[in-house]
C-alpha cells in the first residue's frame, strides 16, 4: 500500500482515511504500508510500516536505478507549482535530497522535513517512487494499493517492474482542488495514471463521475468504496451564549466554499438574528473571509476560530446546533459524518460524497445559497423535523464503517480477478 | 511679538487580549493587564519620568518663561493610578508650577464624537473633573481625540463653554496660508483655533532621528533657526506631538533629551520670542481668518483624515456595534459593564484594524499589540460578543423583575378589590371560576405557591442561565 500522509503527520482527510482503512484492512490481509515519513513512534499492530524518513540508505542501493522511463509520456510541465526555476526542478532525478556520502547511514533529507507539500513537490514524489519501487521489487506482494496521486507515479513504476495488479484508490482530484478547468502536470498524472492502472476505487459515485467526465475513464474499471468511520464518544457541552450554532470546519479554500458559508450565514440573519455562526479552519480565504463578514455587517453573529486541536474541534460540535458543508466539489466529506455522530442535523452540499451516504441530512446545490439558508432556519424553528434528521442519520452511521468499506476492497480483488 | 505653543499628547490604550472565541461566556477578563503594566512600566521609565524631570527643570531655570501644555487622556491617567502614581505625582507636580496647562479631551480617548453626541459630552465631562481633581484645572481649551476635528465640532464645543480647540494644520484647508496664525472656526464665534504646525512639529515627532533627512541631524541651534525665521509671519508657531516622542518612539540614544534641554535657551535667544500655553495664546491673538473644515480632518497618517480608524470594514463594522448597544449597555446599571464598554470606545482598537499599508502601516504595526489588523478585529469581536452576551442577560433580569413586581402589584391590588367587594357585595365566590369563549366555565389554577418564593426561584433560574 503506498500513502502519503499519514498519522502522526496530517494535513487533511487523507492521513485519517489511509489510516483507519488500511488498519481495518489489516485485520484481513497482510500490508505494507510505505510513506514518506513517519514517526519511529508510531507502530501499527498487523502492519509493516515504512517511512522513508527513516531508512538507511545502504539498505535500499542506488535507488536511482528506477528512473527508467515510464510506460507514458509524462511532459506537461508544472504550471501551478513553483514560478521560480532552479536547477532541481530542471533535473529532477539527480538524487540531490539524499546525501549519498558518508557511512552510508544518513537519511533521507527529502522527508525529515516539516511539509509534505509545498513548492518542491514533484521532487518528492518523483524521489518516492523511485525509492519505494526499489523497495517493492524485493518484497512478495499480491497487488498494489496506491492512495491518491502523490503516490500514482509509484504505483505506475512498482507495477511496471513487477507486473502486479495496480489499484488506484481516489480520495481527491485536482478538479475537486483548483476547479473543473484544471491541466497541469497533477491532472497529467492522475490521468495517464488511472489510465494504466487496472482497478479505481473512488471514495464516492460524486467523484466517480469527475473520474468519468473530467479524465474520461471508463467507469466499468472503478468499485466505489465510501469512506468508513470511526466510533467517536460523542457527548454535549453546554453552550456559553444563547444563541443557537452553526458549524462549520474545512479549510477555507475554494473547495470547501467558505464564502458559501458566509452568504447563507448573512441570509439566515436576515430572518433570524439570533444565530451565531462559527467557522473552524485555516486557509487563504481567511482575510477575506474575515473582512467580507464585517461587510456584511454580521461581525457580531460570524466567528473565526482559526486552527483547532482535535480537542478544541469535538468541543465545538458538543455545542454546535446545525452543521454546514457548502463544499463546491468534495469527494467525501468525514467532517459531515463526525457532526452527525455527536447528533447534529447536516445541511451539506449535494456536490459531496457523503450526501450519498447520509440520506439523513438536508442537501443543496453548492451555489443555492437561499436553500442552505431555508433548510437551517426550518431545523432551527421546527425540533419535529430536526429529530427526524438526527434520528435517521444515526441510522445511516451504522453503515458507514471502515470494516465495511476494507472487506469491500477485499471482495473487489477477488471479483475482478486481480488475486 | 511670536509664540512658541508646546502641546503634548500622553495617552495609553487598555489593550485587549487575544480573547478567543472560546473565551466568550467563559470568562470577562478583557483586557491584557500584565502588558499593559508591562508597556505602561517601559514608558513611564523611557519617556513620562525622564521628560517630566527635565520639563520641571527647564521650567525652574527659566523662571516661567518656559511653558507647555499637555492633555492626558482618563485611561492613561487611569493606569497611572493602578500602575504608577509616582508618574502621576511627577504632573502634579508640573502642575504645580503654574507654567502647566493641562487640556480636554474625550476620558476615553475615543472616537465619540462622531458616532454619539450625549457619550461625547460625557466624557469630556469627566475627563474635565479627573483633570480638576489632580491638577487643580477648569480646562477650556479641547483637543479631540488624534486631533479630529470639524467645523460641528467647534460650534458644539463652544456651547459647552470651551474658548478654543487645538487642530491639525491641513495643507489642502490652509490652501497656502500659515498655520501660525490664531484662526476662527465657522459659525462659532467665541472659539479660536489653534493649528498645528506639522513641519515644525513632526520634524521633532519623526524626522529627528531620520538619517535619511536631508537636515539629519536635528539640534536645537539648528530648529531654533527655522522658528525665528517666522519672525513677523507669524504670531504662534503651534508645536503638537506626543509626549512619546521623548525617549520612547525617539530613543534617548537619538539625543532627543539633549535636543530639548537646549530648546527653550536657543528660541529665548530673540527677544521678540517667549512660550505661551494654548489659553494664552488665545487671550493674546486676534484671530486673523477663518478656517472652514466642513470634513473630518485630524494629525493621524498622511492623509490627515479618519482613515486610521475608519477607513475598512472591519473597523467600522467593530465600531458600529460599539455603539449600537450604546441604550442597553446605560441602562443596564452595571458599572463594570459600563466600563468595559466605555474602554472598548478607546480609538487604539480601532487603529490596530487599519489595513493601510506603506509608511503609515508601519506605525499602525509598531503600536499594535497583534500579529495582524485581522487579529485585533477578530478578538475584539469576541470581547463584544461576550460583552452582548452579560448585557443582554442583565436586561432580561430586569424585564422578568419588572414583570414580577408588575405582578406583585396586580396581585395586592385585586386583593384589596377583593377585600372591598367582600365587604360590599359577597361575589368572591363567583369569581372564583370564570367563562372560556365557548362558554364553559374554567377553572383558575390558583398557584399556591407564595410569590416571593416563586420570585426568588425565578432569580436562581436565571443566574443559573
Amino acid at each position: 500500500m503506498l500513502g502519503w500522509e499519514f498519522p502522526p503527520i496530517i494535513n487533511g482527510g487523507l492521513g485519517i482515511a489511509c489510516h483507519d482503512l488500511s488498519s481495518a484492512m489489516s485485520e484481513l490481509a497482510d500490508i505494507t504500508m510505505i510513506i514518506p515519513k513517519s514517526s519511529p513512534n508510531f507502530k501499527m499492530k498487523n502492519m509493516n510500516l515504512i517511512g522513508l524518513n527513516n531508512l538507511d540508505i545502504a539498505s535500499y542501493g542506488n535507488y536511482n536505478d528506477n528512473s527508467q522511463s515510464l510506460p507514458f509520456n509524462l511532459h506537461s510541465f508544472p504550471l501551478d507549482l513553483d514560478p521560480y526555476y532552479t536547477e532541481e526542478y530542471l533535473h529532477p532525478n539527480t538524487g540531490n535530497y539524499a546525501s549519498l556520502m558518508g557511512d552510508g547511514t544518513e537519511r533521507l533529507q527529502a522527508f525529515n522535513i516539516e511539509n509534505l507539500y509545498g513548492n518542491d513537490i514533484i521532487n518528492k514524489v518523483t524521489q518516492y517512487a523511485n525509492i519505494a519501487t526499489n523497495i517493492a521489487s524485493k518484497m512478495d506482494f499480491d497487488i498494489i494499493h496506491a492512495h491518491d496521486w502523490m503516490t500514482m507515479l509509484a504505483g505506475v513504476k512498482i507495477k511496471q517492474k513487477t507486473g502486479k495488479p495496480l489499484v488506484m484508490h481516489i480520495h481527491s482530484l485536482e478538479v475537486d482542488r483548483g476547479g473543473e478547468n484544471s491541466k497541469g502536470w497533477v491532472y497529467e498524472l492522475e490521468k495517464k495514471g488511472m489510465e494504466y492502472a487496472d482497478l479505481l476505487m473512488p471514495v464516492s459515485h460524486f467523484t466517480a463521475n469527475n473520474i468519468h467526465k473530467y479524465y474520461g475513464v471508463d467507469k466499468n474499471k472503478m468499485t466505489v468504496i465510501h469512506n468508513g468511520s470511526n466510533v467517536v464518544n460523542a457527548f454535549k457541552s453546554k453552550r456559553k451564549f444563547k444563541e443557537k450554532t452553526v458549524l462549520f470546519v474545512g479549510r477555507l479554500t475554494r473547495q470547501k466554499g467558505p464564502e458559501k458559508f458566509l452568504d447563507i450565514a448573512s441570509k439566515v440573519l436576515e430572518t433570524n438574528p439570533n444565530v451565531r455562526f462559527v467557522m473552524a479552519g485555516v486557509g487563504d480565504y481567511f482575510k477575506s473571509l474575515l473582512e467580507q463578514s464585517s461587510y456584511k455587517h454580521i461581525g457580531n453573529r460570524f466567528h473565526m476560530t482559526g486552527f483547532l486541536n482535535l480537542e478544541k474541534l469535538r468541543y465545538l460540535f458538543s455545542v454546535s446546533d446545525i452543521y454546514c458543508m457548502p463544499s463546491v466539489s468534495e469527494p467525501f466529506g468525514l467532517s459531515a459524518v463526525e457532526a452527525a455522530q455527536f447528533g447534529i442535523p447536516c445541511v451539506i452540499s449535494k456536490q459531496s460524497g457523503v450526501a450519498e451516504v447520509l440520506s439523513g441530512s438536508l442537501k443543496f446545490d453548492f451555489w443555492d445559497v437561499d436553500k442552505a439558508a431555508g433548510c437551517i432556519l426550518s431545523l432551527l424553528k421546527d425540533p419535529v423535523l430536526r429529530e427526524k434528521i438526527v434520528e435517521d442519520a444515526s441510522v445511516n452511521l451504522d453503515k458507514i464503517s471502515w470494516d465495511i468499506a476494507a472487506q469491500k476492497i477485499l471482495d473487489t480483488y477477488v471479483s475482478k480477478q486481480l488475486i | 511679538m511670536p509664540s512658541l505653543c508646546f502641546y503634548f499628547q500622553v495617552h495609553q490604550p487598555f489593550r485587549i487580549k487575544n480573547y478567543s472565541f472560546f473565551d466568550i461566556g467563559n470568562t470577562h477578563e478583557y483586557e491584557d493587564d500584565l502588558k499593559n503594566h508591562a508597556i505602561l512600566n517601559k514608558v513611564a521609565d523611557k519617556c513620562y519620568l525622564k521628560t517630566n524631570q527635565k520639563m520641571l527643570e527647564l521650567i525652574q531655570r527659566h523662571n516661567g518663561k518656559f511653558k507647555i501644555s499637555y492633555s492626558i487622556s482618563g485611561t492613561a491617567i487611569e493606569q497611572f493610578e493602578k500602575y504608577r502614581p509616582d508618574v502621576l505625582q511627577s504632573f502634579i507636580d508640573l502642575a504645580n508650577t503654574g507654567c502647566v496647562e493641562f487640556l480636554s479631551e474625550t476620558y476615553y480617548h475615543s472616537l465619540s464624537f462622531i458616532f454619539s453626541k450625549t457619550e461625547f459630552k460625557k466624557q469630556v465631562e469627566k475627563h474635565a473633573a479627573v483633570i480638576k481633581k489632580y491638577f487643580n484645572q477648569v480646562p477650556k481649551v479641547f483637543r479631540n481625540t488624534e486631533l479630529i476635528y470639524n467645523n460641528e465640532l467647534a460650534n458644539y464645543i463652544q456651547d459647552m463653554g470651551y474658548k478654543g480647540v487645538i487642530c491639525e494644520g491641513v495643507d489642502r484647508l490652509l490652501n497656502g496660508r500659515s498655520p501660525n496664525f490664531v484662526y476662527q472656526p465657522v459659525g462659532a464665534e467665541n472659539v479660536k483655533l489653534l493649528l498645528k504646525n506639522h513641519r515644525l512639529s513632526d520634524d521633532i515627532a519623526f524626522r529627528f532621528s531620520d538619517t535619511g533627512w536631508a537636515e539629519f541631524p536635528l539640534t536645537a541651534d539648528k530648529f531654533k533657526t527655522w522658528v525665528h525665521d517666522i519672525a513677523g509671519n507669524g504670531e504662534t508657531i503651534n508645536l503638537f506631538m506626543d509626549y512619546e516622542t521623548f525617549g520612547e518612539h525617539q530613543w534617548e540614544s537619538t539625543g532627543i533629551f539633549n535636543f530639548l534641554e537646549h530648546l527653550p535657551s536657543e528660541i529665548l535667544k530673540h527677544p521678540d520670542f517667549d512660550f505661551k500655553t494654548p489659553s494664552e495664546v488665545i487671550d493674546s491673538f486676534q484671530a486673523r481668518d477663518i478656517y472652514d473644515a466642513h470634513d473630518f480632518t485630524s494629525w493621524a497618517d498622511s492623509e490627515r483624515d479618519l482613515s486610521a480608524w475608519l477607513s475598512n470594514s472591519m473597523q467600522k463594522e467593530a465600531i458600529k456595534q460599539i455603539y449600537s448597544i450604546e441604550q442597553e449597555v446605560l441602562t443596564c446599571g452595571n458599572p463594570d459593564i459600563i466600563k468595559v464598554w466605555e474602554r472598548l470606545q478607546t480609538s487604539d482598537h480601532y487603529y490596530y484594524m487599519c489595513t493601510k499599508f506603506w509608511n503609515d502601516g508601519d506605525v499602525h504595526k509598531y503600536f499594535s499589540p497583534f500579529d495582524s489588523p485581522y487579529d485585533a478585529y477578530l478578538y475584539f469581536m469576541n470581547v463584544f460578543s461576550d460583552l452582548e452576551c452579560s448585557v443582554k442577560k442583565i436586561h432580561k433580569k430586569i424585564k422578568m423583575a419588572s414583570r414580577i413586581s408588575k405582578t406583585v402589584q396586580v396581585n395586592s391590588e385585586e386583593k384589596l378589590q377583593t377585600k372591598a367587594n367582600s365587604s360590599t357585595i359577597k361575589k368572591s365566590s363567583v369569581k372564583q371560576t370564570a367563562l372560556a369563549e365557548n362558554g364553559v366555565p374554567v377553572k383558575i389554577n390558583k398557584s399556591t405557591t407564595p410569590l416571593k418564593e416563586q420570585y426568588s426561584k425565578m432569580l436562581a433560574y436565571m443566574s443559573e442561565e
